[in-house]
C-alpha cells in the first residue's frame, strides 16, 4: 500500500478515536484514569482467521511469514500445535477463546457467548471500566454480542467495547452504489453527499454493529466531516484497501488513546479463500504478517505498553485439506487436523525466555492464562495455563 | 443442445414410493433425500440412480434390521436434541447445517452417517449388476495469458503423473479438442465414439467464453456447457438477490429456498447453450447457492463446477478452461460480494500472476475431485499450461505413457494420443 493511501487510513482511524476519546474526556493514555491497576500489565490478543500450517510454518509456508518466521519467531514462545476442538466458525471459536469454554452458539452471532468473557472477568474482578477492554475486529461473521456473555451476574454491563471497522467502510462503499451510479465512486462531490447522509443519519451509524461505551447513536459533526474526507479519499484510490489494514489503524489509536488493558483484535483478509482466490488468501496472510509486525513494534514504541505487554497471535484454526469434499482451503468445516490444529505465538513480558512448546495445547486455554497473568484466579475453566510462560 | 431421456427417468414414478422410505430413516438423513426427491425431474442421470440404488438398498432390509443398522444414529439425534431443534427435513438448509456443526457429537454424528449409507449402499451393490467402467477424460486448460510458473506449477500435483513438454502451440490442443480436424475427431466425436449420448456425459466449463467460442460444425452429442462469461446478466441478477440476504439464519435460508425456487426464466438472463435445459439450470442456481466462489471469480467458478459436475453427474468427459481475473479494485477484498462494476467506474485491468496463481491450484482441485470417486482408477487427466507449452498428464490405473517424458511431442501428436487412450 503506498503511504498517501495509508496515511488516509491512519489519519481515519485517528479521528474515529479521537472521537471516542473526546466523548470520554480522554485526550491520551497516559493521562486516563483508566489503567488497570497499578501493575498496568497489557495483554493483546490477536486471532487472525482460517490459515493453514502449510501457508504459513511449513516448509512452503514460512515465505508468507517474514516477520513472523524471521523476527518474531526468535523471541517469543512458540506453540507449534494448538488444537480447536470446538466448532471451527468464528464466533464460535472467538468466543470459545474469550471464554475459556467450547462455545456452540449461532454462528450468525445473534446468541451472547454462554459464559462469561475474560472481558467480564477483568472488569468485574479488577473494577475496570469499560474503556479498558476492547475487541476491535474485520470479521462481518461477528456481532457487538462477542463483547460480553448472556450470563447474569455478568453480561453487558461488564462488556467491552466493541468495533468492526471494516464494517463502515463497507457501509460507505454500499450506499454509494445504491445510488446507482457508478461514476459517483470517482467524484469527490457525489461521495462527499452519499458520506454525510450516511454518518447523519441514526439509523446507519446504529447499522454498523458496534458498541462504545456511552457512545451516542449518531457521530458529531466534526466526525462526520472527517470521516467523509477520508473514505471520499479512499473510494478514489486504484488499488486495493483492506479491512484489516484499517482495523489495525483503529487498534492502534485505541491503544495510543484508551491503552487498554485487555485488547483482542481479530484479521481476516485471509477469509477472502472462501471466494476461491488462494492468491488473495495468499495476499492476506502477509498483510497478517506485516501487521502483527507493526503491532509489536508499536507495542515497543508506546511507554503504555513497553515492557508490561504480553501479545499472543494464533489463527483462529486453519482451513480444510487439498482434496477434501469441502473444497479445500475454501472452506473450514471439515473434520481433520488441516482444520482443527493450528500454531500460537506468544511475545513479550510472559514470554521471556524464548521456547518452543511442542505439547499440544488448546484455544480454550487462553482465557485461563490471560486471566492469570492480570492475577484474577480461579474461575474454574475447563483449560488449562499455557505452558513456558512466566506469571 | 436438448437432453435426452435416459433410463432413470423413465422410471420417474419412483419418487413417491421412495418418500415413504425416507420416513423410516432417522431424521439427519431425511433433508438431502427429500430435496432431490423433490428435485427428481432436473437430476441428472447419475442422481437418479444413485438416488434409486439407494432406495433400493434401504428396501432390501427388513424392518428390524433398519431399526438394527440405525439404532445409534437415532440415539446419536436423541444426545444431539435434534427434536428440539429448528430441523428443516424437507430440504438441507444453512441452519440445519449448523446446528449439526456446532453440536458436540457432530463428528461422531458424520460416521455414523457415513456407515448406514455405506451399509445401505453396499446391499445396493450387491443386488445390481456392476456396470463396465469407460475412460474418463479430464482435460484442463490455463491460458496462454496466465504466466504459469513451470518449475513450481506440477509439483504438488499426483506423484503418479508426467510433466510433458510440448513443442510449441500448446493452443492448438484445445482447438483440436473443440474443432478436431479430418484425422483428429474433436472431443465431442470421441465422446460419442466411446458409446456416451447423454448430455450430462460432456462437460464443457469455461472462465471467458473461448470453448462455446469454437465449437464443431456438427456436434454429435449435446453437451452441458457452461460459461463464466456468458452467465452474466444471470450473476449479476442473482447477486442482487443475494445482497438482500439479512444477517440471519432463518431468513437466509427463507430466501435461499426462493431462490432456488425461483424458476429465472422470465428474464432472458440465461445464456444460448443453458437456455433449453432445465437441469443444467438447475445445476448452475444450485451452484450458486453453494458458494464457493462460484459468482464472484471465474476460475472459482470453473473449479466448484467441474468439481460439482463429477460429484453429480460422474461424466465421462470434463473439458476446463480457466481464465483471466481482473485486479482487485479499491473495495473489492472489502465489498466482494458487491457487483464490481457497480461499486467502481474504474476500468478493470488485468490480473495475470494472480490468476496464474489461482488456475494452478484450482486446476488440481478438479483432478482431486475427480480422484475421490472409484473411476479414478480409469481417470486420464491433461493439465495444459499453455504459457509455456507445458502439461501435466495422469494416467489410468497400469497405463503407461508410451514414451518418454523428456521429449518433446506435438499437439497433434500428443492429442491423437489422447484420443487413443480415451477409446481404448
Amino acid at each position: 500500500m503506498d503511504a498517501s493511501r495509508r496515511n488516509l487510513l491512519k489519519a481515519t482511524a485517528i479521528l474515529l478515536v479521537d472521537q471516542w476519546a473526546l466523548s470520554h474526556g480522554q485526550a491520551f493514555a497516559t493521562e486516563s484514569s483508566s489503567a488497570a491497576g497499578k501493575d498496568e500489565r497489557k495483554v493483546i490478543v490477536v486471532a487472525c482467521g482460517g490459515i493453514r500450517r502449510a501457508e504459513t510454518f511449513s516448509d512452503s509456508g514460512l515465505g508468507n511469514i517474514p516477520h513472523l518466521y524471521r523476527e518474531l519467531l526468535p523471541q517469543s514462545v512458540f506453540y507449534p500445535f494448538i488444537r480447536n476442538a470446538g466448532a471451527t466458525s468464528h464466533y464460535n471459536t472467538i468466543s470459545s477463546i474469550l471464554t475459556g469454554n467450547w462455545q456452540r452458539l449461532d454462528d450468525w452471532g445473534m446468541t451472547a457467548p454462554a459464559s462469561p468473557t475474560l472481558f467480564e472477568y477483568l472488569r468485574k474482578r479488577m473494577d475496570l471500566p469499560q474503556d479498558s477492554v476492547w475487541f476491535i475486529s474485520s470479521n462481518k461473521a461477528l456481532t457487538s454480542r462477542i463483547g460480553a456473555s448472556s450470563i447474569r451476574d455478568f453480561g453487558p454491563r461488564f462488556g467491552a467495547n466493541v468495533v468492526f471497522p471494516k464494517q463502515l467502510l463497507i457501509n460507505a462503499v454500499i450506499r454509494a452504489a445504491s445510488q446507482g451510479h457508478p461514476e459517483h465512486s470517482a467524484d469527490r462531490a457525489a461521495m462527499q453527499l452519499e458520506l454525510q447522509a450516511m454518518l447523519q443519519n441514526a439509523d446507519n451509524y446504529e447499522g454498523l454493529g458496534w458498541s462504545v461505551s456511552g457512545e451516542e447513536s449518531i457521530l458529531d459533526l466534526r466526525m462526520q466531516s472527517s470521516m467523509q474526507q477520508a473514505i471520499e479519499d479512499l473510494v478514489r484510490t486504484n488499488a486495493p484497501v483492506t479491512g484489516d489494514e484499517f482495523t489495525f489503524l483503529v487498534s492502534a489509536e485505541v491503544m495510543r488513546r484508551f491503552a487498554p488493558s485487555l485488547l483482542a483484535i481479530t484479521f481476516s483478509d485471509v477469509e477472502v479463500a472462501h471466494f476461491g482466490s488462494y492468491s488473495m488468501h495468499l495476499a492476506g496472510i502477509r498483510t497478517m504478517d506485516r501487521l502483527v509486525y507493526e503491532l509489536w513494534n508499536l507495542v515497543q514504541a508506546l511507554p503504555s505498553y513497553s515492557g508490561k505487554t504480553t501479545l499472543f497471535v494464533l489463527p483462529e484454526f486453519g482451513r480444510d485439506f487439498d482434496g477434501s469434499s469441502t473444497n479445500g482451503f475454501f472452506n473450514h468445516r471439515a473434520i481433520d487436523d488441516s482444520t482443527s490444529l493450528t500454531w500460537m505465538m506468544c511475545l513479550g513480558e510472559a514470554a521471556r525466555s524464548a521456547n518452543v512448546v511442542e505439547r499440544p495445547v488448546q484455544h480454550i486455554d487462553l482465557c485461563p492464562t490471560i486471566a492469570g497473568l492480570f492475577g484474577v484466579k480461579d474461575l474454574e475453566l475447563p483449560g488449562k495455563t499455557l505452558p513456558g510462560l512466566s506469571t | 443442445m436438448s437432453e435426452r431421456p435416459d433410463k432413470a427417468q423413465a422410471d420417474a414414478s419412483s419418487p413417491d414410493a421412495y418418500r415413504h422410505l425416507v420416513e423410516r430413516l432417522p431424521v439427519t438423513l431425511r433433508p438431502s433425500l427429500n430435496q432431490q426427491l423433490s428435485q427428481w425431474a432436473t437430476l441428472f442421470p447419475f442422481e437418479q440412480n444413485r438416488l434409486a440404488n439407494f432406495m433400493k438398498g434401504v428396501e432390501t432390509f427388513s424392518p428390524s434390521a433398519l431399526d438394527a443398522l440405525t439404532a445409534p444414529l437415532w440415539a446419536l439425534e436423541k444426545k444431539m436434541g435434534v427434536k428440539l431443534w429448528n430441523f428443516s427435513e424437507a430440504s438441507d438448509t444453512i441452519e440445519n447445517a449448523s446446528q449439526l456443526a456446532r453440536s458436540e457429537y457432530y463428528a461422531e454424528w458424520r460416521r455414523e452417517v457415513q456407515r448406514v449409507f455405506e451399509t445401505v449402499n453396499a446391499a445396493a451393490r450387491d443386488s445390481t449388476p456392476i456396470q463396465t467402467a469407460s475412460t474418463r477424460l479430464i482435460l484442463l486448460f490455463l491460458p496462454g495469458s496466465l504466466p504459469v510458473d513451470p518449475l513450481s506449477a506440477w509439483k504438488q500435483w499426483d506423484a503418479r503423473g508426467h510433466e510433458i513438454k510440448i513443442s510449441g502451440g500448446s493452443e492448438r490442443l484445445c482447438e483440436l479438442a473443440m474443432k478436431g480436424q479430418p484425422g483428429l475427431p474433436g472431443i465431442a466425436t470421441l465422446a460419442a465414439r466411446q458409446g456416451n449420448v447423454e448430455s450430462s456425459d460432456l462437460w464443457l466449463i469455461d472462465a471467458e467464453g473461448k470453448l462455446s467460442g469454437m465449437p464443431a460444425s456438427l456436434s454429435p452429442m449435446a453437451a452441458c456447457s457452461l460459461s463464466y462469461a456468458a452467465l452474466k446478466p444471470l450473476r449479476d441478477r442473482f447477486l442482487a438477490e443475494v445482497n438482500k440476504i439479512p444477517k440471519n439464519i432463518q431468513a437466509t435460508d427463507e430466501l435461499i429456498s426462493n431462490l432456488r425456487l425461483e424458476s429465472w426464466n422470465g428474464w432472458g438472463l440465461w445464456p444460448a447453450e443453458v437456455a433449453n435445459q432445465p437441469r443444467l439450470r438447475r445445476f448452475v442456481i444450485d451452484l450458486y447457492l453453494s458458494g464457493n466462489g462460484a459468482f464472484i471469480f471465474s476460475n472459482a467458478f470453473v473449479e466448484w463446477a467441474a468439481s460439482e459436475a463429477l460429484r453429480r453427474a460422474r461424466p465421462r468427459t470434463i473439458v476446463a478452461r480457466f481464465g483471466m481475473r481482473s485486479k482487485p479494485k479499491p473495495f473489492t477484498s472489502i465489498a466482494i460480494f458487491e457487483n464490481q462494476q457497480r461499486i467502481s467506474s474504474l476500468p478493470d485491468v488485468d490480473d495475470p500472476e494472480n490468476s496464474a496463481i489461482d488456475a494452478v491450484i484450482l486446476a488440481r482441485y478438479v483432478w482431486l475431485a475427480a480422484s475421490r470417486y472409484p473411476e479414478q482408477e480409469q481417470t486420464l487427466c491433461l493439465c495444459v499450461s499453455e504459457h509455456r507449452d507445458s502439461a501435466y498428464v495422469i494416467l489410468p490405473a497400469g497405463k503407461s505413457l508410451g514414451w518418454s517424458p523428456e521429449r518433446t511431442i506435438a499437439p497433434d501428436e500428443l492429442y491423437s494420443w489422447l484420443g487413443a487412450q480415451f477409446l481404448s
